[in-house]
């Protein structure tokens, strides 16, 4: 696995905001960073990324009926129980899921660990299935890169492919906080990628959404009967409209038990499922039992995003630590896997799925071990 | 070259290019119709027949406490049609030429009427498939007269066309809004709410 430097396009800038990327820069600094590219071999991505990533999605989905049987696993995952009901509703019925990103530390060499499953709203979507995708076709074109270099990173093919093939009732919606620019960004890309289906595909703001006898309606009181949402289920469930998700008759991407897996309780429940699995880091809930950090040890709380919250002792003693919003709830500790080093910064390789299916890797780089929202965002190819 | 990509095929964008519109093509053959819209009786006899544009004025007037949406509190309804532009439908009534009696709760608000459609005007003799019907505006765009289930109309007084389908009157639902997003607000509200 090699880093190597690449000219930037010209006027990539301009580029990146006429089709809609408009948070290529957050804050002054760069996300989205192509002064350099990851190169893999194919056995590489086949063998350490592409099958692991499967086979730990099966993994995580195996465990789903076993959470739903046991009181005990709901409790520790932290999910209210007036929705356990409704989420077992919404797996034994086989309500389908869309899509996951997979956060693994991988170097080129040995097998991937798995760090976190990003199962109900993974971001840096469009960078990944779109952007990064032109950048290839453009640097071959411009014949930085070589012509038979590839990508992996199918995701856009895969995710019309499933648009297309879930049959859901008409409008469907797309929502999101409307004036977040990351999350719309997201959200309209798939909502493209939807209408390129053919599905009449809407968008929603989270606000607009309306409820009228407990069934959730659009800003014209039609009934939601689909809807796409870029917003945690932990939240949702938590406030004055959460009761209604239990009444309205909407089906949801991701659906509601997708919860489960999108919750880093599920990290010591994989461990204690599938012990030393190679893929796999130790982990564990904390109780009021658990002993402070010591060295080779991060801990987590069940909730945090984009690295808020989490605090990690590296194997020389390190202390490193992201403030948050996010300790109100559970805690769990996983052993510590220091990420790759490349130049200045810290690797991390994003891997997703769209339904069972390995779609391709994202790959993002932090100056520091605890990979955050403002990482910078880098393109990869394949070549032998 | 490779046999197999491990890479989509095409990566084309529809939506969200900003220069292109996207219109969603309609697949009715429904054609559209004449009305008008005024702010009262009076406005529209200035151009139509009066006892005409009174009967479409005092039907509207009637239907507007059936069709308009309820809200528990004045509060969330001047959220979406401005302050001051909420009443109950007591107010309304009494300010009503002969409305017969009202299915709402008195303690409801609902937006005011802001102006009417007509309904049977345009006719001509047959029988029109428009309702005379209330209007209303939302607080947050002053122009445009909009029917109870958010339809806009017409952003001026006058003559305009409507499709018949998009313009049937319903009991005016009790709808709350804005119940989901407050937890994001609480963490951050620069911050992504994804992963």
């Amino acid at each position: 696995m090699k880093k190597i430097q690449i000219e930037e396009r010209p006027g990539w800038r301009n580029y990146a905001e006429s089709v809609g990327f408009n948070f290529h820069t957050f804050d002054g600094e760069a996300y989205w960073d192509e002064t350099a590219y990851y190169q893999f071999s194919l056995a590489q991505v086949e063998d350490d990324l592409e099958a692991p990533t499967e086979e730990l999605h099966q993994m995580a989905i195996s465990l789903v009926s076993e959470i739903l049987a046991d009181e005990q696993k709901l409790t520790q995952l932290a999910v209210p129980e007036p929705y356990w009901d409704w989420i077992k509703q919404s797996y034994d019925s086989a309500q389908p899921h869309l899509y996951g990103r997979l956060d693994l530390a991988y170097d080129g060499t040995g097998p991937a660990k798995l760090l976190e499953l990003n199962y109900d709203t993974p971001t840096s979507l469009y960078e990944s299935g779109f952007f990064q995708w032109v950048w290839l076709e453009d640097q071959i074109l411009r014949g930085k890169l070589p012509a038979n270099a590839d990508q992996f990173n199918s995701l856009q093919d895969q995710l019309e492919h499933r648009f297309a093939n879930l049959q859901l009732a008409e409008p469907f919606y797309f929502s999101s906080v409307s004036n977040n620019i990351e999350d719309k960004g997201t959200v309209l890309y798939l909502l493209d990628i939807a209408q390129q289906a053919g599905i009449d595909a809407r968008f929603l703001g989270l606000d607009e959404i309306g409820e009228i006898d407990g069934q959730l309606v659009d800003t014209e009181n039609f009934p939601i009967q689909t809807m796409f949402k870029l917003y945690p289920w932990e939240f949702m469930v938590r406030e004055d409209f959460g009761r209604h998700l239990l009444t309205s008759k909407t089906q949801w991407l991701e659906p509601a038990w997708k919860m489960l897996l999108s919750n880093k309780g599920i990290l010591p429940l994989l461990w204690q499922k599938y012990p030393n699995h190679p893929n796999l880091l130790p982990a564990f809930f904390e109780t009021a039992a658990t002993q402070p950090l010591t060295a080779g040890w991060v801990r987590k709380p069940l909730y945090s995003r984009e690295g808020a919250n989490i605090e990690l002792v590296d194997s020389e003693g390190q202390r490193l630590q992201v403030a948050g919003p996010y300790d109100d709830a559970p805690f769990i500790r996983q052993a510590f896997h220091a990420l790759p080093k490349f130049d200045q910064s810290y690797t991390l390789i994003g891997s997703w799925v769209v339904g069972d299916s390995a779609a391709g890797i994202c790959i993002r780089e932090d100056n520091s071990l605890i990979t955050k929202d403002s990482s910078r965002f880098s393109p990869h190819i394949i070549l032998d | 070259m490779p046999t197999r990509f491990k890479r989509s095929s095409k990566a084309a964008l529809m939506v969200m290019v900003p220069a292109t519109t996207l219109m969603l093509a309609s697949c009715s053959s429904e054609e559209p119709v004449q009305t008008a819209v005024y702010e009262t009786a009076e406005q529209c006899a200035g151009f139509y027949n009066p006892e005409q544009c009174k009967a479409d004025f005092a039907a509207a007037t009637a239907l507007h406490p059936q069709v308009a949406p309820k809200y528990s509190d004045k509060t969330s309804c001047e959220v979406d049609f401005g302050a001051g532009n909420c009443e109950t439908p007591a107010t309304a009534a009494a300010a009503a030429p002969a409305t017969t009696n009202t299915t709402s709760s008195g303690s409801s608000f609902m937006p005011m009427m802001m102006g009417f459609m007509a309904g049977q005007m345009f006719s001509g003799g047959g029988r029109s498939n428009l309702q005379a019907q209330p209007l209303y505006k939302s607080g947050d765009d002053r122009s445009t007269f909009r029917t109870a289930t958010n339809q806009p109309v017409s952003r001026f007084t006058g003559p305009v066309k409507v499709m018949p389908s998009r313009m049937v009157p319903k009991p005016g639902a009790a709808v709350n809004r804005g119940g989901f997003g407050a937890q994001a607000q609480k963490r951050s509200e620069q911050q992504s709410s994804g992963g």
